[in-house]
This record gives C-alpha cells, structure tokens and sequence, in this order.
C-alpha cells in the first residue's frame, strides 16, 4: 500500500495546478511543483517579484500584513500564451511563515468572456435594428390610424370599434378633378395634391383635428374621434376655413386653381379598424353621411354644415342661411353655409 | 422544418466546446502552432466560434470574402490546411457528431479551401 507522504508527493507533482511556496520578506521560490515550473521555468531560488510585474508594492503590503492578493499573469512556456490566475496567501509552516503560490490556467475563461462580451455586442447591435425597423413599421401603421387605436392594437392585439357620442366631420374634394387628372400630366397632379393633402395634414393637426382617409382627390378629417372633446366641431370649422385660405393662396400664384367644396356633418360616429389583412381605420354613422350629402351640395370654395354644427359654433364663427335642402336619408334639412371665423385665427400654413 | 445541427449539438454552447477542443489539437500541432504564435487566442476563438455556428446552421454569417480577407496575409501551404481538416475530423468525430454530419461539415469546410490557402484560388 502506498503510504500517505508519498501519495501526497505524486499527486503534488501530478495535479493542473501550479504551486509554489515563497519566503516571505523576499518572495524567493523555496518549492515549486512540475506544473509550476512548467509555467516559469527554473524558478527554485530566484524571487518571484522578477517574474511578475503584477507583484507591485501594494500587493506586498498586504501579503506582509498577512492578507492574500489575487493577480493576473501571462506566461509563454512554448509557442502558447497561457493566462494565469495566480493567488498568493499567507501561512505558517512550522513557526515559519511562508507565501503559499497557487497558479491556475484560466485561458479558457479569457477566451469564454471575450466570447461573451462579443456576442453580447453582437446581440445589441441586432436589437438597434430591430428598433430602428418596430420604429419605421409604427411610423406607417400611424399612417393609417390614430395612435390610440395602435396602442390598443398593440396591447390586445385588437381594436374594438368604439362608439363616439358626438364628433364633427368634414369631408373635402375638388371641382372639376377628374377632368383635370385625364387631362394633365399625372406625376405633376398627384405631386400637387400630395402637396395640398400634405399641408391640410398639418393644419388639421395644429387644430386638434385626425385625417382618417384621403380617396382619390377627397379628404376626410374628423375631430372628436378618437379622443373626444367639447370642441369638435370647433375644431373642424377652424381647419375646414385654414383649408380654403390656403388654397385661395395657393390659386393666386399657381395654376390650375384647386377648388374645393367642403361638407361638415356634426352626429355619433362608430370608430375602427377594418380589415385584417390589409387594414385601415375608419368612422361611420350619420355625420359621416350628412357631410358627404353637404358636400355634393357645396359650390366651388363652399364650406356647408347642418343646423346641429352651427349650433356649437355660432358664438365663435359667422354664418349664413342657404335654406332647406332635400337630402337624399335625411329628407329636407335647414342648411348654412360657414363664413369666417368672428376672430382672426392664428396658423398660417 | 428539419432542426439545424446547430439546434441538434447544444447551440452556441455546442458549438463553442467543439471550437475549443478543435484549438487545443491545433496548438499541439507543430504544424500549426506556429500559424497561432502571434494570434490573439481570445478574439481568435471567438470568430472562429461565429464561423462554426455559421457551418452548423446557426445565426452568424462570413462571407468567403472575409474568409479570403483574414487569411490572406497568413501564407497558408496546403499541408497545413490538410493537417487542419484532419484535425477538424478527429474533433468532431470525439464530440460524437452522426457520421453523415461529420461528412456534411468536413465537405462545407472544404468547400472553402479556395478562400484559406494560399494561391488556391
């Protein structure tokens, strides 16, 4: 059987670890076992301070003070670099102290946390883009709906149809496009209206007011929906005149002239998405008629509403009477046609 | 769909253990090493990880253009390139890699060997 001391000596001189034991005051190698000497070469009786730099005066105070210090090392024994993690502690051997040295090969770990710290960097950059492309694809749903209802779709995965109790509508063409679009260039036409439509985006906006849809050369606005509010149909009568004075603008130095006609119908409006494919939000309800009907009605650069409209505006806005008209659903109806606002309004496109 | 073998032999974790025994027999090699002498082993292992994960159907992507691009300049003979795909195949072969995958990969590495060796393509 083998005996213990000797068992301690192979598995010493056999184990991955290298160790080394140190005198104190000049950190001179006493013992080194083979992985060890693998390491640093012949290191018996020369002070290891030489060997590693790392051992500055701040780890020999604490070793002095009795404390352990855990440094880094790299060794090239042959052609390899090898990364070593080296401990060094205080211990009494006998009523001698000593520093005890223990090396450990920690290449791979190196290896693994340079690895983890790439892949990391690897995984953030592919989250910007998938930012940046979730920011771009918002960008267009918001296109096409109004923000609330994204952010329910995006939550529940589904927009229920919402029920407004009152809104204000307004829908808006152009005299005499169709024979303007057959007629001209259509690149040119549909630059021009993207133009128009582009500037009515922001002017309904600065009001308060959603565009829900353009058709061809109609645009459709509404105020109140989504997010209710006691100003609706302020709001679009202010928008529908912003609408006209920038075209009267736009007709005095350009050509063609763009005339509108404009409709305003003021009722209860069913909100939602529609579609599930290829989906676009947009409202119903009988406003939504009554502004189409007033619309056909409409001279050129006519903005009319109902009785129910002028009502909400008359204290801010001036009207005029235009009689009772037969509308086609709604049979005779007193209709008005909107002038000016009592006050200047304060957005110039 | 049929799982990648990058799905099959542990993912990233997989892959990354077969890379690191594959670099141990490479560094034993005196054919090689010296190829490794002056390499940053831990930027080394990782690209050398990404290519793997690439070559077992994972997320990662080298184009032959990168690989002719950081090889060019080592001078690669085609002695060291054979004694690689040995090693390669013993690697794998340890890890026990199905046979048929073992030819898949050896085939898809050697598919490359234009891009690696010197004066090949």
């Amino acid at each position: 059987m083998m005996d213990l001391a000797r068992f301690n000596a192979l598995l010493l001189e056999s184990v991955g670890v290298g160790l080394a034991v140190l005198e104190p005051d000049t950190l001179t190698v006493r013992f080194a076992n083979r992985r060890f000497q693998e390491w640093f070469g012949s290191v018996i009786g020369r002070s290891l301070a030489e060997l590693v730099p790392a051992i500055d005066d701040d780890a020999r105070g604490r070793l002095t003070a009795g404390g352990s210090v855990a440094l880094q090392h790299e060794v090239k024994p042959a052609r390899r670099a090898i990364a070593l993690g080296l401990q060094l502690s205080c211990a009494e051997q006998g009523d001698t102290a000593v520093v005890i040295v223990e090396a450990q090969n920690v290449s791979k770990l190196r290896e693994l946390e340079y690895m983890v710290e790439s892949y990391a960097q690897m995984v953030e950059k592919q989250n910007r883009t998938l930012r940046r492309e979730k920011e771009r694809a918002e960008k267009l749903l918001l296109n096409i709906m109004p923000r609330t209802v994204y952010e329910e779709i995006k939550a529940f995965g589904v927009a229920a149809p919402q029920r407004y109790e009152t809104a204000t509508i307004l829908l808006l063409d152009f005299v005499g496009f169709t024979p303007m679009a057959v007629s001209r260039e259509p690149t040119a036409l549909v630059s021009e209206l993207n133009d128009i439509f582009t500037a009515f985006d922001r002017i309904a906006e600065q009001f308060g007011c959603e565009r829900i849809k353009t058709a061809g050369d109609a645009y459709m606005a509404v105020s109140g929906v989504p997010e209710p509010t006691p100003d609706h149909a302020q709001n679009i009568a202010k928008a529908a005149l912003l609408f006209r004075r920038y075209l009267e603008k736009r007709n005095q130095s350009r050509e063609p002239r763009w005339l509108c006609r404009i409709g305003i119908g003021t009722g209860p409006v069913v909100g939602s998405i529609v579609g599930i494919q290829k989906y676009v939000y947009d409202i119903f309800g009988p406003g939504v008629n009554l502004a189409a009907r007033l619309e056909t009605l409409c001279g050129p650069m006519e903005i009319l509403l109902s009785d129910a409209t002028r009502r909400l505006i008359a204290a801010e806005f001036r009207t005029a009477e235009r009689g009772l008209q037969d509308l086609r659903g709604f049979g005779p109806t007193p209709v008005f046609a909107l002038e000016a606002g009592l006050e200047a309004l304060p957005f110039e496109p | 769909m049929p799982r990648s073998m990058f799905e099959r032999y542990g993912g990233f974790l997989g892959v990354s253990r077969i890379v690191s025994a594959f670099y141990d027999r490479v560094l034993d090699s005196d054919l090689l090493a010296p190829y490794f002498e002056t390499v940053d082993m831990r930027r080394l292992i990782d690209h050398q990880t990404k290519f793997m994960v690439q070559l077992f159907g994972g997320p990662a992507t080298y184009s032959n253009e990168q690989l002719r691009q950081v090889h060019a300049h080592l001078a690669i003979t085609p002695e060291a390139y054979g004694e690689m795909m040995a090693l390669f195949r013993a690697t794998l072969e340890e890890a026990a890699i199905d046979p048929a995958d073992v030819a898949q990969l050896v085939a898809d590495l050697a598919a490359r060997r234009p891009h690696i060796v010197a004066g090949a393509a």
